[in-house]
């Protein structure tokens, strides 16, 4: 809390008075303060004891047994997690893969999505159309995007055909064992809509008198950008660098429907932490083991989160301090 | 300001001088966004080809990128099965609103609370929050389905509704974020007009907020709408399901090596994504027009 | 602070009383759903299978003749789509709601195996059931330790479907279930026209390969248990697989494949004109009916000895089923001719009940628009191997599918992949005792 902050309160109360009672009134203001914060959150924190809470409470139990889902769970203490790390290739395989997907599908995604939001945020025709247009990918169904997808990557299919033209040849991408997590980036990043919508809505919040004044300065388009346009983003920005983060560590779908099959790249190139461990529950019944997979996931994340936050002080501009 | 803008798109040449050149459209601006939309839309040119092609193109996995066939009545097809697919829109419909409505309502108050409102514990709730989304959902999903069958929800909308009511983290952080951008000198001189904390919530922030409580309502209804997994989890009688597992029926066979008729699953496809095409067409106006640019303009 | 800790304690008692409750239910996850009903033949039944939309159609068909025939017995069926059909009853039996009746294939064991499936041969009797005789050879299948937990319902062999035109310009007869390796390898070579024209298709797929296997005399899996994928007969015979796409070019490679576009299977590849022979299931007739292709079927052909692999699934009753009786009368009665014909009279797929598979509703389906020999099912039926459904299934084709890769691009041979394979199922294959 800045010293600001904690002024501001006592400024607006501005009762004239002794020392004392200013800070007892300030103290009992606090507490009431207190009071609204837990009553407007209690919905949360209400759906989280009811709805999540015990689930998870539940799966981290189940992470120390050998639950298969029908019969009944034997204790197995930490054998989950030491078969994980010392003796399974596979989790560090998928650990790997899912590193480097996130590693640059979220950045990537980050720039592309910040980029085109600065685009549509310029006065241009038929801008409710580009809109929708670059919205629109986030919109279709798995299977019709898979499918497509599949069909855009072949070997000789229009995106080989296009890298043909500027006189490269193209991989195999799917088939290809170092080609097949740049395919799914690349399935991520068509999908980049769904954070230009949020960087977008909040571009549109940014006073124009702050470009105004940039332009009697003389300052560039590329500099406005990057001296008003991004530092009022920041909050917005680091919410999808969070949220990617999240996201891209727990993605499923995609690589489950494009990389599954005999006809597929080989399965350590693609293999990635949440369709390891669905296998492991769904398919193999180890249900206990996924619980231990998705724990030691879930400490990864919470990882580099914190370490998003962290940062965060350095680069995100809040109009107040939140901490 | 909104006006303003307005104004400058429909007269460009005349409010020119007006417009920061940072607003300004060059031909390098629309070159850029015709190439990106246009690469963007080769997959979705290829689900209407698809859904365009007979019986014996699917068979052969024969399709080309640009339509060469037309069968426009395989957009009749689909609804000439004995799956109730009326029906199934109207479910859609009714979960997708309230799903909606329940995020709308809680995520802003929440999110508002987490910005602006000081109380110990705080931070470290707000690190639980942003903590739920760190567990795949799979892996809660076998416990969730025993809790709400525990509290006879099987088999009816509720475990697809109720928990909106309560927000999730993703929108909590997000509305946090969106008042974090805003001075809290306009609370702060409503306080002193005599506004409490709700009256703060509900006379500045929620209107200021409407763009981030719109922006959570696309999503809500994308996401809700194009979810299967957790109606087929719990729900039971066909005759409740929505739109979006109604589609896995088409896609789905009775042999595993069985190739999905292709046509009919890009026309359900696409009459899936319709009425969210439409939705957010429509809604747009809403996240990016409204004159929301923060502090002086939108508080008077 | 204190408010904090407080919280988190009270927080904490509630989620652990939360996470014993459930692990309590699910240890006991017996209170069913099923709707109460006498235990004397009649009530309601929950029924689930996979498919699509044309699968609903057929199913709720023969359930309508059932509860024309008995009136006391309702069946609610619920359609799920195939590829989350594993995971839905998962979770309905986790929670303690399983299905009274169920479809279940390949992985029947994972069920059968964790007690959730009741044993069927006394109930089986009990019902007028004789397996041996509805079913032939396929009749326990559906097995575990020496008990069937499930009664075969539509079950159609690999069958070879050929592409006349080009046998003909080759000057080759159509292929027989006579046909040894040699005649077989020096068929495709013969009808193979490089980068245009393949002999066949779809030698990696389990199903093909294994079918091999057998042929060569090999198992995957021992009468013990036990796995033995890299014998000297697995191993020659997934050799001679893997040497018809990497050495005589007669099956096109995976690059190939994708070429001819999505997720195109031997199954499209043949519609689309490019392969000669192609074996798969019963499916591929429906599709192949609308193409502009002059195709036959016959029966897969037998190397060594006979032996080909089956498609198909079974319905079970689950442990759980409050009204096995009605159960198991309606199970009777799905898998009698009567009930049976609808599955080939709707086109989804081949009746069980051999003597269905031998009438002319099969023979001669009125759907069927050109003269098809359909009793190359009938014929191969004999030839079904008994394949391993043991309870680790997906497990085991998992590690088939992964370790087999570099195999079929050629950069491995098949004693060294199947070493490796061979390994892996060691430390995954439990042998039932």
């Amino acid at each position: 809390m800045t010293n600001l902050a904690e002024a501001a309160p006592a400024r607006a109360g501005a009762a004239p008075g002794s020392a004392p009672t200013r800070l007892a009134g300030l103290r009992s203001r606090r507490r009431k303060e207190a009071l609204w914060f837990y009553l407007f959150a209690s919905p949360w924190i209400v759906g989280f004891l009811v709805f999540l809470f015990g689930p998870m409470v539940a799966s981290i139990y189940l992470s120390l047994t050998d639950w298969d889902s029908f019969t009944t769970p034997n204790f197995v203490g930490l054998d989950n997690y030491r078969q994980l790390l010392t003796e399974d290739p596979v989790f560090w395989t998928a650990l790997k893969n899912t590193i480097y997907y996130s590693a640059i599908s979220v950045p990537l995604g980050l720039l592309i999505g910040l980029w085109l939001a600065n685009l549509l945020n310029k006065q241009v025709r038929a801008r409710k159309l580009f809109r929708t247009l670059i919205y629109l990918p986030t919109l279709v169904p798995l299977v019709a995007a898979a499918m497509v997808f599949k069909m855009v990557l072949m070997p000789s299919g229009p995106l080989n055909d296009l890298l043909g033209l500027a006189g490269i040849p193209g991989p195999t991408w799917l088939l290809d064992p170092t080609w097949v997590k740049p395919s799914l980036i690349l399935l991520s990043i068509w999908g980049v809509g769904s954070a230009t919508v949020l960087l977008l809505a909040a571009m549109k919040g940014i006073p124009k008198e702050l470009y105004e004044a940039a332009e009697v300065d003389g300052a560039s388009p590329m500099r406005q950008f990057w001296s008003i346009t991004v530092p009022q983003l920041t909050p917005i920005i680091f919410f999808n660098l969070v949220m990617g983060i999240i996201g891209a560590f727990q993605v499923f779908s995609q690589v489950y429907v494009l990389t599954r099959g005999a006809t597929q790249a080989p399965e350590e190139a693609s293999v990635m932490m949440v369709p390891f461990l669905f296998d492991q529950a769904f398919a193999f019944y180890h249900m206990g083991y996924a619980s231990a997979i998705s724990w030691l996931l879930f400490l990864v994340i919470l990882g580099f989160t914190l370490i998003a936050f962290r940062t965060a002080r350095k680069w995100v501009f809040y109009e107040t301090e939140v901490k | 300001m909104a006006v303003l803008t307005d104004v400058a798109v429909d007269r460009p040449t005349a409010k020119e001088t007006r417009t920061p050149r940072a607003f300004r459209a060059t031909p390098f601006t629309y070159a850029t966004l015709m190439i990106v939309s246009a690469v963007l839309s080769v997959p979705l040119v290829l689900v209407v080809s698809i859904a365009l092609s007979s019986d014996q193109t699917v068979n052969a996995n024969a399709f080309s990128i640009i339509p060469r066939e037309f069968h426009w009545e395989n957009f009749t097809r689909v609804f000439d099965t004995s799956l109730p697919m009326g029906r199934f829109l109207l479910n859609s419909v009714i979960i997708s609103l309230f799903a909606v409505a329940g995020q709308m309502l809680s995520s802003g108050l929440i999110g508002y609370a987490f910005a602006r409102l000081r109380a110990p514990g705080k931070n470290a709730l707000f690190m639980v929050v942003i903590a739920t989304m760190m567990i795949p959902t799979q892996i809660t999903m076998i416990p969730q389905f025993i809790l709400f069958k525990e509290l006879g929800w099987i088999n009816t909308f509720l475990p697809l509704i109720i928990p909106n009511f309560f927000s999730n983290g993703f929108n909590v952080f997000l509305v946090r974020q969106f008042v974090s951008r805003l001075p809290k000198e306009i609370d702060e001189a409503a306080m002193i007009d005599g506004l409490g904390f709700f009256g703060v919530y509900r006379r500045i922030m929620l209107p200021m907020l409407m763009p981030a409580l719109i922006a959570i309502g696309i999503f809500t209804l994308t996401y809700t709408w194009g979810d299967f997994m957790g109606p087929l989890i719990y729900l039971n009688d066909e005759s409740k399901m929505p739109l979006a597992l109604g589609i896995q029926y088409i896609s789905s066979t009775s042999a595993a090596m069985q190739a999905p008729p292709w046509n009919l699953v890009m026309v359900g496809s696409i009459l899936l994504t319709l009425p969210m095409i439409i939705v957010y067409y429509l809604g747009q106006r809403y996240l990016y027009e409204m004159d929301i640019s923060g502090g002086s303009a939108g508080v008077k | 602070m204190t408010i904090d800790r407080a919280r988190v304690t009270r927080r904490g008692f509630l989620g652990l009383g939360a996470a014993a409750g459930i692990i309590t239910l699910t240890a006991c996850g017996s209170d069913s759903d099923g709707d109460s009903g006498s235990s004397s033949g009649g009530g309601k039944l929950v029924m689930t299978v996979w498919g699509g939309e044309p699968d609903k159609t057929a199913y709720q068909k023969r359930i309508d003749l059932l509860v024309k025939k008995y009136p006391d017995i309702s069946i609610t069926l619920q359609l799920i789509p195939s590829e989350t059909y594993e995971q839905k009853v998962q979770t309905m039996i986790a929670g303690g709601s399983g299905p009274d009746i169920m479809q279940v294939a390949e992985n029947v064991n994972v069920y059968s195996s964790k007690n959730q499936l009741s044993p069927l041969d006394d109930l089986a009797k009990g019902a007028g059931i004789d397996l041996e005789q509805r079913f032939g050879p396929i009749g326990s299948l559906y097995s575990y330790k020496d008990k069937v937990y499930a009664v075969p319902d539509r079950s159609g062999a690999m069958i070879t479907y050929y592409n006349k035109t080009m046998f003909s310009a080759a000057n080759l007869e159509a292929p027989t279930a006579e046909w040894t390796w040699e005649q077989t390898l020096a068929a495709f070579k013969a009808l193979t026209i490089p980068g245009k024209q393949w002999g066949y298709a779809g030698a990696e797929w389990w199903a093909a390969w294994w079918g091999f296997v057998y042929q060569n005399g090999g198992k995957i899996i021992d009468d013990s248990g036990k796995p033995v994928a890299n014998s000297d007969q697995v191993v020659e015979a997934l050799q001679w697989a893997g040497d018809l796409v990497n050495k005589h070019g007669v099956v096109p490679t995976k690059k190939q494949y994708a070429d001819f576009g999505a997720d195109v299977n031997g199954d499209a590849a043949f519609a689309q004109g490019k392969i000669a022979v192609s074996t798969t299931g019963f499916w591929a007739i429906s599709g192949l009916l609308k193409s502009n292709i002059d195709w036959g079927i016959a029966p897969f052909w037998r190397g060594k000895q006979q032996a080909v692999t089956a498609f198909g699934s079974g319905l079970a009753i689950s442990r759980t089923s409050k009204n096995p009786n009605a159960a198991i009368k309606a199970i009777e009665f799905l898998s009698a001719p009567d009930a049976q014909k609808v599955i080939i009279e709707t086109g989804q797929d081949v009746p069980a009940n051999i003597e269905v598979q031998k009438s002319d509703a099969f023979l001669k389906p009125t759907w069927m628009t050109k003269p098809v020999d359909m009793d190359v099912f009938g014929e191969s039926s004999a030839f079904v191997y008994r394949a391993p459904f043991i309870p680790e299934w997906n497990e085991m084709q998992k590690a088939f599918e992964n370790g087999l890769a570099n195999f079929w691009l050629g950069k491995e041979d098949a004693r060294t992949a199947l070493n490796a394979v061979q390994k892996r199922l060691e430390t995954i294959v439990k042998p039932a005792g």
